[in-house]
């Protein structure tokens, strides 16, 4: 290989391949370097490249892209590779901190699975091919000599925002289609509808640092609901004296419940009943005045005194009274309700009966600040959840597209199989998957283009939860791109509307280019001090955000119209639970080796699915730890390993989501069982959402397999006496550590 | 060299703090775990993959104890001070969390048994493992109390790392190979980085210049990471350290089997101090409203 074929980034790359081994420790310059096995030049560092100092690492802003929160990420990059993100400081949004998710990324990037050139189907099979002829199947079946009407085309997408939001937004004006199905299995999309009707704002600001006590109704804030690093340092601030209390009721522990100060299980579905109980209680022991309330609320409110409510939801009336007691006493407080309350027929009335709490505690404005008032809503964070999925696989029942384009979103795998969604794809005539991974959906697609990863690539992002200081978050290539027959994201969307309005995007040759004439555009105010385009950029490049000052707005109290209902329990005897942890995500992270070495925080099961059960429930089955179970809906079964622990609700069954790939590389495919493939097609009532919390399963033990163990951290559940993890009581902290 | 010195400095160099130890300290790395804010996420434990080169060992060999996790996070459902022997029907507290990395005890039982001195009490208060000098007697983690060494019972990295996966390898520090014990280092590249930098810049280090992985991955701060070698020798090492200062709120002191508190109601304590081990990690309590 001559120098003159290699760029000089490639070469330090190679270096860097054969170095590993190379014991280079507690130097601070390298004193050997190697070159790749095979290669005979050995060209010395004579003009290293600007910037690059051998054995120095430098770092650089980008942002994480693993999830919609749009945490400010610094990546240390030596030798031409990326080796560690660290939280980005000037991030209000992560403030230096980073989740595992966002620890592991590197992990998506190196990863030995990527689609390294794009494939196209022929004769069934995925065949690799160059760009340029992708990109010539792709005018061909979807550019103007397609001939295909608008509404013929749709995308299926996880959360995108900033100038990938706004370029995908075009190329659906451009071609005249609505069909933009956003789709995040985890979500909180009836959190969202109730905010939107009860508070005037569907992404209001969660000041868990300001609040004095937490009641949540399965919000996992700390780990899988919204924006989790920010919450987490929140909760840090909330956890500062004054402590604050934290309430947690659910039907399966999560690692917001295994924090709480109060953990009660919740039956299934009971949610909305539980919050009335304490909205009765709270009038008739602490004389809450409720009268404004609308007659029909009023009326709710009093049908459920605790005593009732005790016997409906499981909780006892000592409970319901305390946790009543303490959100009297202590102001403000902070009431949630995360996707167990929303995962029901009636899902709604359960998170508006959780609102309707604030409401009366006088927590709106208060711990629920108004999010509004980001300057560039086309920028702004389009999310979803199930629903989206819902109406595309009806969309695709009446043949409504020709051709459907696909980005980070995993529907194939998401979708539960009852939904049918890779039979009905198959009807769709030409279906383009953008993405790193040949996941399930990858699979089914007629042309596969490979992107680059988070790390290779440009771009901006609009966290879905913004930070008082309100900001964009800029994405920039920390190294080459590992495989030159990626693209970036941005890239390929200017590729495809170059295809319908060349002369108003011939001027970017790249998605860089359309980046910097955006940036430029972006009004004068936000470049305080710059003199130039330039040096704003360079400035935003160096920092990683930009910040666009306070939002605006405020949010108004009204409540809706919601009638809460009672579970009704029929058919089959259990309630399966898909629980989200942080490690696995939606499944979207299964193909990272960290994160599946990982513990699971409540079972520290590690490469596995299991299923989390109650003592109680655990004896009916005539199961113990370890063995081997099936769960059973009317939509199919699944098989998995017991995990017994108290932190459940008898009634329940949780199989946590992110196992169970049929494809998606080595890390994930063949490992474990995905609980979202045997859920009921049950819908919630207002918002259309997925009812994924009201499968109704039987279980029955059945025969272990021969050397499939139970795989976790740890012999003991028990410290033994051993004094490992000591606890006070809160009226010792306060003595000890201060009120203040 | 006679057999009189070899002993004299052996019998030394096995004396904890309050003996007069072995060592002139130039720092005194401790940390301080706040389990109240600890939540048991993990994010600390994959930022430690990420820069310690942390083989992935896979399903099967986690199963036979092989994990490399150099820091991990215990569970525990029982909680003996809210009632010792109470059996509740639901786990109403919660779970306990505990993250447990190297305790960099200064009176460790891993170093006077290692037969050829690969790990051994460093001027900075750590304990370290030297990789080449290791010959796998597997005797420090053996007298460990608290299984924090990790043995490479096999060469990990062969199937660890496969392209270009390895790329991520951190080039400060090594990959081990078969035959050796490892264990957390305090994220040792960093500190010598830091040390390193302030002493081309010709100053001291100020607290809060580095921090380990762990520490500065921590999403709600739990971790404190500083010099606390002012506890012991005041004056010396890194001033006006946090971590120094929340060790002298909670009135823990090194060099002590059992602590004598003014307030014994404080947080702070130390996992097994009782076994003279003088850990350096300190951790607070975990508080729950009863």
């Amino acid at each position: 290989m001559s120098l003159d074929k290699m760029k000089r980034r490639e070469f330090l790359k190679v270096l860097g391949w054969g170095g590993v081994g190379t014991t280079l420790a507690g130097c601070d310059m390298p004193t050997t370097v190697t070159v790749q096995e095979g290669e005979e030049e050995v060209v010395a560092y004579l003009a290293p490249e600007e910037y690059v100092i051998p054995g120095i690492g430098v770092w650089y802003a980008t942002t994480c892209a693993q999830c919609g929160s749009g945490c400010g990420v610094h990546g240390r990059v030596r030798e031409g590779r990326v080796l560690k993100l660290e939280g980005n400081p000037d991030s209000q949004v992560n403030r230096g901190k980073l989740c595992q998710a966002g620890q592991a990324s590197l992990q998506a990037h190196y990863n030995p699975d990527r689609i390294t050139a794009p494939r196209v189907r022929r004769n069934g099979q995925l065949e690799t091919i160059g760009w340029d002829q992708a990109l010539a199947l792709l005018e061909e079946k979807v550019g103007p000599s397609s001939g295909l009407a608008g509404e013929r085309f749709a995308w299926v997408t996880d959360t995108v925002s900033g100038h990938q939001a706004v370029l995908l937004k075009a190329w659906m004006e451009a071609v005249g289609s609505r069909h933009h199905y956003v789709h995040e299995a985890v979500n909180d999309a009836v959190w969202r509808a109730v905010c939107r009707d009860m508070l005037g704002d569907e992404n209001p600001r969660l000041r868990i640092d300001k609040a004095r006590v937490i009641l949540s109704f399965g919000a996992d804030f700390l780990s899988t609901w919204g924006s989790t690093v920010q919450n987490s340092a929140r909760y840090a601030e909330f956890r500062t004296a004054p402590r604050g209390v934290l309430v947690q009721a659910e039907p399966k522990m999560t690692v917001t419940g295994a924090n709480a100060d109060l953990w009660v299980p919740v039956r299934p579905g009971a949610e909305g009943v539980l919050a009335l109980a304490i909205a009765n209680r709270l009038a008739a022991e602490h004389g809450r005045d409720l009268s404004k309330l609308p007659a029909d609320v009023q009326q709710q409110v009093r049908a459920y005194d605790i005593d009732k409510a005790a016997r409906i939801t499981g909780v006892s009336a000592e409970h319901i009274a305390r946790i009543a007691a303490l959100l009297n006493e202590r102001a403000p407080s902070l009431v949630l309700a995360g996707t167990p309350a929303e995962g029901h027929a009636r899902g709604y009335d359960n998170v508006a009966a959780a609102m309707l709490l604030n409401i009366v505690l006088g927590n709106v404005g208060k711990t629920l600040e108004s999010g509004a008032g980001f300057p560039f809503p086309q920028l702004a964070a389009k999310t979803g959840g199930n629903r989206e999925l819902l109406d595309f696989a009806a969309a695709l029942e009446s043949k409504s597209f020709d051709v459907v384009f696909f980005k980070g979103a995993n529907p194939v795998y998401t979708a539960p199989e009852a939904l049918k969604l890779k039979e009905k794809l198959a009807g769709v005539p030409f279906k383009v998957a953008f993405t790193q991974f040949e996941d399930e959906t990858a699979q089914q697609a007629d042309l596969v283009l490979p992107l680059r990863s988070m790390l290779e690539d440009w771009g901006t992002h609009v966290p879905t939860a913004q930070p008082e200081q309100m900001l964009i978050s800029l994405q920039q290539p920390l190294m080459e791109p590992l495989y030159p027959e990626t693209r970036g994201f941005g890239d390929a969307l200017l590729a495809l509307l170059k295809l319908r309005k060349a002369p108003q995007y011939a001027a970017y040759d790249d998605y860089y280019a359309y980046l910097r004439n955006a940036f430029a555009a972006l009004p004068a105010t936000l470049k305080q001090g710059a003199i130039s385009d330039q040096q704003f950029w360079t400035r935003a490049v160096q920092k990683g955000v930009i910040e666009v000052g306070a939002g605006s707005g405020s949010l108004t109290a009204r409540v809706a119209a919601f009638t809460v209902a009672e579970p009704a329990d029929q058919g089959r005897p259990y309630t399966l639970v898909p629980s989200a942890g942080a490690n696995l995500h939606d499944g979207r992270y299964a193909n990272l080796p960290w994160l599946q070495e990982l513990p699971d925080p409540i079972s520290k099961v590690v490469w596995d699915s299991w299923a989390e059960m109650h003592p109680i429930t655990a004896a009916k089955i005539g199961a113990k730890t370890g063995d081997r179970v099936r769960i059973e809906s009317d939509h199919g079964a699944i098989e998995a390993k017991v995990y017994i622990y108290k932190g459940m609700h008898p009634d329940a069954i949780a199989v946590p989501l992110g196992q169970g790939h049929e494809a998606y590389g080595r890390y994930a495919q063949g490992r474990g069982v995905n609980p979202l493939k045997i859920l009921g097609l049950a819908t919630e009532t207002k918002t259309g959402e997925l009812a994924h919390h009201a499968t109704r399963v039987q279980v029955t033990r059945i025969a272990d397999k021969v050397g499939d163990k139970l795989v976790k951290l740890g012999g003991s559940e028990a410290q033994l006496g051993r004094k490992l993890v000591a606890t006070v009581t809160a009226d010792v902290y306060a003595r000890t550590e201060g009120e203040a | 060299m006679s057999l009189e010195n070899i002993l004299t400095d052996w019998s030394r160099y096995r004396k904890g703090l309050e003996q007069g130890g072995f060592h002139d300290y130039e720092h005194m790395w401790g940390m301080v775990i706040d389990l109240d804010k600890c939540t048991g996420c993990g994010a600390c434990v994959v930022a430690c993959y990420a820069e310690n080169n942390l083989a992935v060992v896979g399903k099967d060999r986690f199963a036979d104890g092989h994990a490399m996790h150099w820091l991990r996070i215990e569970r525990y459902w029982d909680e003996p001070d809210l009632g010792e022997g109470r059996v509740a029907e639901y786990q109403h507290h919660g779970a306990s969390f505990l993250p447990m990395h190297c305790q960099q005890c200064n009176a460790a039982t891993c170093e006077p048994v290692c037969p050829v001195a690969a790990t051994y009490h460093t001027p900075d208060g750590l304990n370290a493992q030297v990789y080449n000098r290791c010959i796998g007697s597997r005797y420090c983690s053996n007298n460990c109390p608290y299984r924090l060494r990790y043995f490479n019972f096999f060469s990990y990295y062969e199937s660890s790392w496969p392209a270009p996966l390895h790329m991520q390898l951190n080039p400060d520090l090594t990959v081990r190979d078969k035959g050796v014990m490892e264990k957390c280092t305090f994220c040792v590249q960093r500190i010598r980085a830091a040390k390193d930098k302030a002493q081309m810049e010709d100053r001291k280090l100020t607290d809060g210049e580095f921090q380990p992985a762990c520490v500065q991955t921590c999403p709600t701060s739990a971790m404190t990471f500083g010099d606390i070698l002012d506890l012991h020798n005041p004056g010396k090492g890194v001033e006006n350290t946090r971590a120094a200062a929340l060790w002298r709120k909670h009135e823990v002191e090194l060099g002590k089997t059992r602590q004598t508190k003014q307030d014994p109601d404080l947080r702070g304590y130390r996992i097994f101090e009782g076994l003279n081990t003088d850990p350096k990690v300190l951790f607070l309590e975990r508080v729950r409203e009863v």
